[in-house]
């Protein structure tokens, strides 16, 4: 690794991504317009590694590392907190009583105002796929993420937008047609007015982690699976193979315990870290991987 | 130069836990000129020293080399800085003691307050009573002020450090008003029943008090509140996943800055922060952030065109393949292996009721192979031939779409929020759409990559 930092400039280079500038350490700005949202999301203070950036922090939250950022979504609208993955109604407050009898329905679609006509978006899918006989197969309704599912309606925040709710307290899934009926609520806003942070009423200190596994090691030994190798790695060590395809370890196979062969990861396989080695020697245990091979 | 607002910069910073006194140095992360699609190279960049016990910067400088763990095998920890910056004619510049002065304000005149919180086990029980929140008050000076983690279900007595927050002091040197947040240690904690002793460095909860020892998701009303995916918690391993009570010092939570002036309401900010685990592969980035998501909230899913670019395009792919060639994509596509199968979407889907079969055919996926793959994107994109490349790419709304063509759009073999197959944000996939020709059929994608091109429908499993 070599040294010497590159000198910084202080304005943004056309096309490439602040976010990577940021992380490559070529945009330190010495101001930053107030209205200019983006580049306060994507500043990085004096001193601060690249790991201290949302750039680095996983989204495909199932549940997430270092944030569940699906709660940032469960407060949206006013009067009610929906589930942080799924569209049923999990809280209410307790005024109007047409707002309380929401708990426990589920939000199946939005109608969402916007410059070029309204946008009547589904917050539901059906899955479907062949069966075991080759059979096209509806296997049910699901909820679509938050994320995508709300990208228009951010926009609307500070305004009223009608919900089209269950007419009864669903407990299961329910389809995208499912009986609705409607309801008028508020959005609150996403950011904090002229800022780019997370608006405060949005999520309370605790609750972006109250979704992740506790402690977070025992997810590291229990997920046994790998969506998000580019923060906690699987397949590391990788070289090509004798016959032509990789050779190489999983990421929690105890090093030096036999010949370079990957281990799928079961939990209870002889060779891989257990719960006790990732509750009591993680830092020892879990290594650092550089250009992909174990580097501490 | 009047001061008409406060910002703190970064709004949104991550810390990473680790035991070690030593943070982590500061370092850049840059593309290889020669190697594009080459690892990431790491390289020393300006670290700042401070002084815990004055709360000055003591020196900087730029290491040689980083290491992510110190002499004694400790993780050392991500320890990020906050700058305050100042509003002043419609700009923000960073705030030091000078812009202060000008405004008839001293540093002492700044006060900061940190409120953290790990709500885990109340988001299981539903119980206010386990909440676990620190709060340091408004505090002024420099001395760091500890985040120390009470709940009403503790033993008496007891709390989860947090990790502290520290105002460093400007000086002439780093005049800038600027705080710390140095996470906590990664240690788990524990209660009295249910915890095995060499587990735990301390018994902090109170079972006689709360439920969180003993806790079971098979309990919920209605079932489907709990978490997805639900028992992720330590537990004795029984057929309930009884709860052990285990509770870590992951965190998260605002830092606020104050300044009281003579106006009627005092210039304030706020900045979130959260502790979690380290990035183990800091060379690497995932393929959809949080900072993706946070953009889309920004500006929206349609970016303008002069936004789009082929690097941003370039970015995504990178990224892509960056998680790709930390997977295994054999064991990860469903493929048999020597000593079992792994857990992966192949599995996941037969879980819903879908036949179990590869997503992709057996024979293309290996991990090297796929990199070629993704190497030879590289210079279609790099010699502007690779207009097909938004094609593949699955919109949010076809993640239940469990077809072998569904399967096989990118990103594939990846998770997504909802469990289902992972979609990048709308607004990253209307940027790739946005930087190519759209002319071009999925068939197109189809003859180049990801799929078996020669092999005819219905026959790719086998």
């Amino acid at each position: 690794m070599t040294t010497k930092a590159r000198p910084k400039n202080r304005t943004a280079r056309a096309g490439v991504p602040l976010a990577v500038q940021a992380m490559e350490g070529q945009w330190a700005p010495k101001r930053i317009g107030s209205a200019a949202l983006h580049e306060q999301l994507s500043y990085r203070a004096a001193g601060n590694p690249p790991g201290t950036l949302p750039t680095t922090a996983i989204s495909n939250c199932f549940p997430g590392l270092e944030l569940d950022f699906r709660n940032v979504w469960k407060k949206l609208f006013v009067g009610i907190e929906m589930h942080e993955s799924d569209n049923l109604v999990v809280g209410t407050d307790l005024d109007p009583e047409e707002i309380r009898n929401l708990r426990f329905h589920r939000l199946v679609k939005v109608v969402i105002p916007g410059p070029e006509g309204r946008i009547d978006q589904p917050l539901v899918i059906n899955v479907h796929g062949p069966n075991p006989r080759g059979r096209d197969t509806n296997f049910g309704p699901q909820a679509l993420e938050w994320s995508n599912a709300f990208a228009y309606l951010v926009a609307a925040g500070g305004k009223k937008v009608t919900c089209e709710f269950t007419r009864e307290r669903e407990d299961n899934p329910v389809g995208p047609d499912a009986p609705t009926r409607r309801m008028t609520l508020l959005v609150r806003n996403f950011f904090e007015p002229g800022s780019a942070v997370i608006a405060r009423d949005l999520v309370e200190p605790g609750q972006l982690t109250q979704s992740l596994c506790s402690p977070w090691q025992n997810d590291y030994r229990e997920c046994a699976c790998y969506y998000w190798a580019a923060s906690r790695p699987d397949y590391v060590n990788v070289e090509a193979g004798p016959q032509g395809p990789s050779s190489g370890e999983n990421w929690m196979q105890v090093r030096g315990s036999g010949a370079q062969q990957y281990q799928p990861d079961d939990f209870s396989s002889a060779g891989l870290l257990t719960y006790e080695d990732i509750f009591r020697r993680w830092e020892k245990v879990l290594r650092f991987e550089i250009a992909g091979h174990d580097t501490d | 130069m009047t001061i008409r607002g406060l910002r703190i910069l970064p709004p949104l910073a991550i810390a990473r836990l680790g035991s070690s006194p030593e943070p982590l140095e500061n370092y850049d992360v840059r593309v290889a000129e020669n190697d594009p699609p080459g690892f990431r190279k790491i390289h020393g960049a300006e670290t700042l020293v401070v002084d815990r016990h004055s709360g000055t910067i003591r020196r900087s400088y730029t290491p040689k080399s980083i290491r992510f763990k110190d002499r004694q095998g400790r993780v050392r920890p991500v320890a990020p800085f906050l700058e305050v910056w100042a509003d002043v004619d419609g700009a923000l510049v960073p705030l030091t003691a000078a812009l202060l002065a000008k405004n008839k304000l001293t540093i002492d005149d700044v006060e900061w307050r940190a409120q953290v919180g790990n709500h885990k086990a109340f988001r299981r029980t539903g119980k206010a009573p386990d909440r676990i929140d620190a709060d340091t008050g408004w505090f002024r000076g420099h001395r760091p002020h500890p985040l120390a983690g009470q709940c009403e279900n503790f033993l008496d007595g007891k709390s989860i450090p947090f990790g502290d927050v520290q105002f460093i002091r400007p000086s002439r040197r780093f005049p800038e008003i600027r705080l710390r947040f140095t996470p906590p240690k990664g240690l788990i904690y524990g209660a009295v029943a249910r915890h095995r002793k060499a587990d735990v460095a301390d018994i902090v909860y109170d079972s006689s008090r709360g439920t969180w020892s003993g806790y079971s998701d098979d309990d919920a009303v209605p079932p489907l509140i709990v978490t997805n995916p639900s028992s992720i918690y330590a537990n004795t391993g029984d057929d309930r996943t009884t709860s052990r009570g285990y509770l870590d010092d992951e965190c998260d939570g605002i830092v606020e800055v104050r300044i009281v002036t003579s106006r009627k309401k005092p210039l304030q900010a706020f900045a979130r922060i959260g502790a979690g685990p380290p990035d183990f592969a800091p060379d690497s980035f995932p393929v959809r952030t949080i900072a993706d998501d946070l953009e889309q909230a920004l500006l929206g899913p349609d970016p303008k065109d002069d936004e789009v670019s082929s690097a941003w395009t370039e970015e995504i792919i990178r990224r892509a393949f960056e998680t790709v060639r930390l997977q295994n994509t054999a064991a990860l596509n469903g493929n048999p292996l020597e000593g079992g199968v792994a857990n992966s979407m192949a599995s996941q889907d037969a879980g819903l009721g879908r036949a179990e079969e590869p997503i992709m055919a057996p024979a293309i996926v290996d991990s090297l192979a796929l990199q070629a793959l993704h190497q030879s994107v590289f210079a279609a994109l790099r010699s502007g031939s690779a207009p097909w490349f938004g094609q593949v790419l699955r919109q949010y709304d076809d993640v239940g779409d469990l077809t072998d063509r569904g399967r096989r759009r990118m990103p594939a073999m990846m998770r997504g929020s909802d469990g289902l197959h992972l979609a990048l944000t709308r607004r990253q996939r209307n940027a790739v759409l946005g930087s190519g020709n759209q002319q071009a059929t999925s068939e197109d994608a189809r003859a180049v990559t990801f799929t078996a091109p020669t092999t005819p429908p219905g026959k790719e499993t086998e």
